[in-house]
């Protein structure tokens, strides 16, 4: 369990090598990693292409070129994400069913569970843990925040400070 | 050998019949748009409905009013109202002096006065329990009826008051907001009569969801989409469109291999084609992008109007309301305004199971309208 997210958070290290919100993920069957990803939202100019949302695209890949029926495959998978699913992603497992979620920190930002519990409004929902190597992760968003986002427009209130 | 070609038969019937429904349905929708007198409604938070929501409180009447600006800098110092600023500690001789969670057990009103401000423990003829507003008033109307209750502070907001008026949009606004949503519907026709997804017309039709982003700046379209949750169960119409802008964008991920694309827009040219036939006066394609690298080598467009980023400034319309999933992914987004015809009872974000829009700690907030039919 320890070394699914230890790899998880090496994926996150590589996002913000990248210069990319640091989130990483892996998803497992038993003993074995089914999909990895971390976060690239800002090299797609995509928001939601976040760590889960990566995992979950390629299983469906994965399923569609096995002739795997997806809705049985994704009940058996754990995911280790290194940083609380955020609304929409904890929304999207929800959907797909998936067998647990454990997590790093929480986000007090967006998270599913922190910020909205979305489990609420699903029938049966996904056992959901956290804390799991939490320091780790949250050092290495605290990394990413104390450099600006390159992709973000100037706020207004910096361009002020400078004129 | 007949019978092995007779259910294919009776299905393709059966199959005509249902898509032939969808499609009146869809005429219903734009007819009704059409024929709507109502101006759009915003969705707004609970803080803005029609029922008042109380706390209660226990106030202590005075014994003399001159001690009151004394009694009132004591307490504001050693019992901050916190939650409850919005109202006005003095009321006449009454003061509030907790909220009655604060009291908890067999304790009295008597004995916290006397152990927090003890100062005050003879300063009161009498305690007694009410109930005062829980929220601020955030319009005018509000201010009047919780004012009954107990004074609150207000300042008026007149974008409020117009967002709330029932006559937010002009006439020329109303007509575009309606013309992008019957485009939605023409979208999703589009898709239904050159896609495979007929065969499961059923949830088709339960699912059936178009989007368009449009950038309000120039009255443009950006990007369009339809529900594809039947191949891809992440792949709902507002998730496709945050990913056709990201294409405008020289970014997406998704990519639909049916159809040749147009990349300024990237919708196939023959949806296009379609559209600016059934909309002749409506303009396509995204403002001009410039990423924040080359626009960093240029001194002077430095300063200059930056390109476009994300979905920022952009309204979405949406056939339906969107669920957690595509809520979340539109704020991620930053798009400004949603806009969506049809409730969605089940899993909708916006209004019908939660608002998404008024929770506070989210870093982005944007305006919904409803109300189309």
């Amino acid at each position: 369990m320890v070394d699914f997210m230890k790899r998880a958070l090496e994926l996150a290290s590589e996002a913000l090598d990248a210069q990319e919100v640091p989130v990483g993920c892996v998803f497992t069957i038993g003993n074995t990693i089914v999909a990895e990803s971390r976060n690239c939202v800002n090299v797609t100019r995509n928001p939601t292409r976040h760590a889960e949302i990566n995992c979950i695209d390629f299983i469906l890949e994965h399923c569609k070129a096995n002739n795997i029926d997806y809705n049985t495959y994704f009940t058996n998978i754990s995911v280790y994400v290194t940083v609380e699913p955020c609304i929409m992603c904890a929304a999207a497992l929800q959907n797909l069913k998936v067998k647990e979620v454990v997590y790093g920190c929480a986000n007090d930002r967006f998270g599913g569970k922190t910020v909205l519990d979305v489990s609420e409004f699903y029938v049966q929902y996904y056992e959901l843990r956290g804390n799991l190597l939490a320091a780790e992760a949250m050092a290495l968003l605290k990394q990413f925040y104390k450099g600006t986002n390159p992709n973000a427009p100037e706020s207004k209130v910096r361009k002020k400070k400078d004129n | 050998m007949s019978i092995g070609i007779e259910p294919p038969t009776k299905k393709m019937k059966m199959i005509l019949e249902d898509g032939d429904f969808i499609m009146k349905t869809i005429d219903k929708c734009i007819e009704d748009i059409d024929n709507s007198k109502n101006n759009l409604e915003p969705v707004l938070g609970d803080d803005f409905g029609e029922t008042l929501q109380l706390v209660k409180v226990f106030v202590g009447i005075t014994k003399d009013p001159k001690d009151l600006s004394k009694i009132v800098t004591t307490l504001n110092e050693k019992v901050p109202l916190k939650q409850l600023q919005h109202l006005k500690r003095v009321r006449k001789k009454k003061v509030i002096l907790c909220p009655a969670s604060y009291i908890i057990g067999a304790s009295s009103i008597q004995q916290f006065i006397e152990s927090t401000v003890m100062e005050l423990q003879d300063s009161f003829q009498y305690f007694k329990e009410m109930d005062v507003p829980l929220t601020a008033p955030r319009l005018q109307k509000q201010f009047k009826e919780y004012n009954k209750i107990w004074s609150c502070n207000f300042h008026p907001n007149a974008y409020l008051e117009k967002l709330t008026s029932g006559d937010f949009f002009n006439s020329v606004d109303l007509n575009n907001h309606r013309t992008y949503m019957k485009m939605a519907f023409e979208v999703s026709r589009w898709y239904i009569q050159h896609s495979n997804i007929i065969n499961s017309i059923d949830d088709v039709y339960k699912n059936i969801n178009g989007a368009i982003v449009v950038d309000p700046t120039i009255q443009s379209v950006v990007a369009v989409s339809f529900d594809n949750r039947e191949n891809n169960p992440i792949q709902h119409s507002a998730m496709l469109a945050i990913d056709n802008v990201a294409k405008t964008q020289n970014g997406g991920v998704w990519f639909e291999t049916d159809y040749k694309s147009n990349e300024k827009l990237s919708v196939s040219d023959e949806l296009l084609t379609y559209l600016k036939l059934k909309f002749p006066s409506v303009k396509f394609g995204s403002r001009e992008y410039i990423s924040k690298r080359d626009s960093a080598t240029d001194e002077c467009s430095k300063n200059s109007n930056d390109g476009p980023y994300l979905c920022t400034g952009y309204y979405v319309y949406l056939i339906r309301e969107p669920c957690f999933m595509c809520s979340m992914a539109l704020v991620h987004a930053r798009a400004k305004r949603i806009f969506f015809c049809l409730d969605n009872i089940y899993f909708g974000a916006l209004k019908s199971k939660t608002k998404l829009q008024t929770k506070s700690s989210l870093n982005h907030h944007f305006e919904v309208f409803t109300g189309f039919l």
